[in-house]
């Protein structure tokens, strides 16, 4: 493309209106030309003068007290977060996301039959079934997901947390195959504690996964992170999480 | 007057008025962009509380090279009324709602403050002001949350046309808005 094309994508993009290939495409480019950048920055102003065209509704009274409320709660929620050891340094990015988290998205302790998952985890790996067995997890009422990125920027991957049946379902895009003798490992944290393992996986040639993994008992999560481990998997952490999401109920 | 960047700034530091000021400053216009997105009142709320319980938790990586504090919050809004739009599965009515805007923006009651009665007619001349196939194009971007090929098969238009229309649309608007609001 020539730099007269990429300046071309600046009002899209600023519109957030570009495809998903070109989007990627334009941010990869972003990355390395400010005229670009200036260019979708002054587009960006123009759309968010947009909003003005909004017609004036009249919020409701109570809704400034909501506001103030739910900052009070997110507070709380952060107050109850100790700090993190020094030792473990990426728990501190852990334990910032867990500040992210608006609280309500509640925990969830249903006691799940553990032969009934262990038997929908070996279902989940290879058979025709697999696919019931996974969608069926991934579509139950209450189940958390948990958007994995790293910056916004490939790789990322989609979490979904079936607590009933204590399973995840782990979908990744744009990861290469871990490199020989390693493989990545998938973590739940909870708030304020140690991550703890819920397995590992490995994606294919074409950096595609989709798989379902044991949630140990008793364990409920509220950010979920991948890192890459010797091959087997580690007790603890031994990198920098590369992808990283918090937990949320679904709709 | 303080500035918005300074009320984000104390609310960095946990200063729970500054976020009441932030909000008697662009509750409005947050309430009215979630309205004209999702429609009904009661997610409006919900979308309002999220948008300032987000700003909140965010305002240490507010970043005012990247724009204004009123842009940074219609973006959040956006954001979030487009997410809850898809969640409830309520698209197409969204759709129906974005292109009603440019009809209704005439005749409604006058906002409280004068700087945004006044940005708003602004806005609302230069909208007008685009040929008519181009102002379609951009509001379904930005209150429907298209895409350029969702767009063009919702016009049926080809995708190219749909292209040069959000471009051509843009850089004139960028024009006749000067550029700089904050």
């Amino acid at each position: 493309m020539t730099d007269h094309e990429w300046l071309a994508l600046a009002a899209p993009y600023a519109l957030d209106a570009l495809d998903g290939d070109d989007r990627a495409a334009f941010e990869a480019h972003l990355a390395g030309c400010e005229q670009c950048r200036v260019e979708v920055a002054s587009f960006r102003e123009v759309a968010g003068q947009l909003a003005l065209v909004a017609p004036a509704v009249e919020p409701a009274p109570g809704l400034r007290d909501r506001v103030i409320a739910e900052a009070r709660r997110v507070r709380l929620l952060a107050s109850r977060i100790p700090r993190p050891a020094s030792r473990i340094p990426w728990l501190a990015a852990a334990a910032a996301l867990v500040l992210a988290l608006a609280a309500g998205y509640g925990y969830w302790r249903e006691r799940g039959d553990r032969r009934a998952l262990e038997q929908a985890v070996l279902l989940a790996r290879d058979s025709l079934a697999a696919r019931d067995s996974l969608l069926n997890a991934v579509l139950a009422p209450n189940v958390g997901t948990a958007n994995l990125a790293a910056t916004g920027k490939p790789p990322s991957a989609r979490l979904f947390w079936n607590p009933a049946r204590r399973v995840v379902v782990i979908a990744v895009f744009d990861l290469p195959p871990a490199p020989a003798g390693r493989t990545y490992q998938l973590w739940g944290i909870a708030t304020g504690k140690a991550p703890v393992s819920l397995g590992v996986f490995n994606p294919g040639p074409n950096g595609r996964l989709t798989t379902a993994l044991a949630v140990p008992a008793e364990l409920v999560f509220q950010v979920t992170a991948v890192t890459e481990e010797p091959a087997g998997g580690s007790p603890q952490p031994t990198q920098t999480p590369f992808l990283i999401g918090e937990v949320r109920r679904s709709e | 007057m303080t500035s918005d960047h300074a009320l984000v700034q104390r609310m960095a530091a946990g200063d729970e008025r500054a976020l009441g000021e932030l909000y008697d400053r662009h509750g409005r216009a947050a309430y009215a962009l979630a309205c004209a997105i999702v429609g009904e009142r009661a997610d409006a709320d919900e979308v309002v509380v999220d948008v300032f319980g987000q700003a909140w938790r965010a305002a240490a990586q507010f970043e005012p090279a990247r724009g204004s504090v009123g842009s940074w919050l219609a973006t959040i809004a956006r954001t979030r009324a487009l997410d809850l739009v898809r969640a409830r599965g309520r698209r197409s009515r969204a759709l129906e709602r974005a292109a009603q805007l440019s009809v209704e923006s005439g005749g409604e009651p006058a906002d409280r403050t004068v700087e945004r009665t006044e940005a708003r007619g602004l806005v609302t001349r230069a909208l007008a002001d685009l040929p008519e196939p181009q102002r379609r194009a951009i509001e379904l971007a930005y209150f429907g949350g298209l895409s350029q090929s969702e767009i063009a098969a919702q016009l049926s238009e080809p995708l190219g046309t749909v292209k040069t229309r959000i471009r051509d649309g843009m850089v004139k608007l960028r024009t006749l808005l000067g550029g700089d609001s904050t």
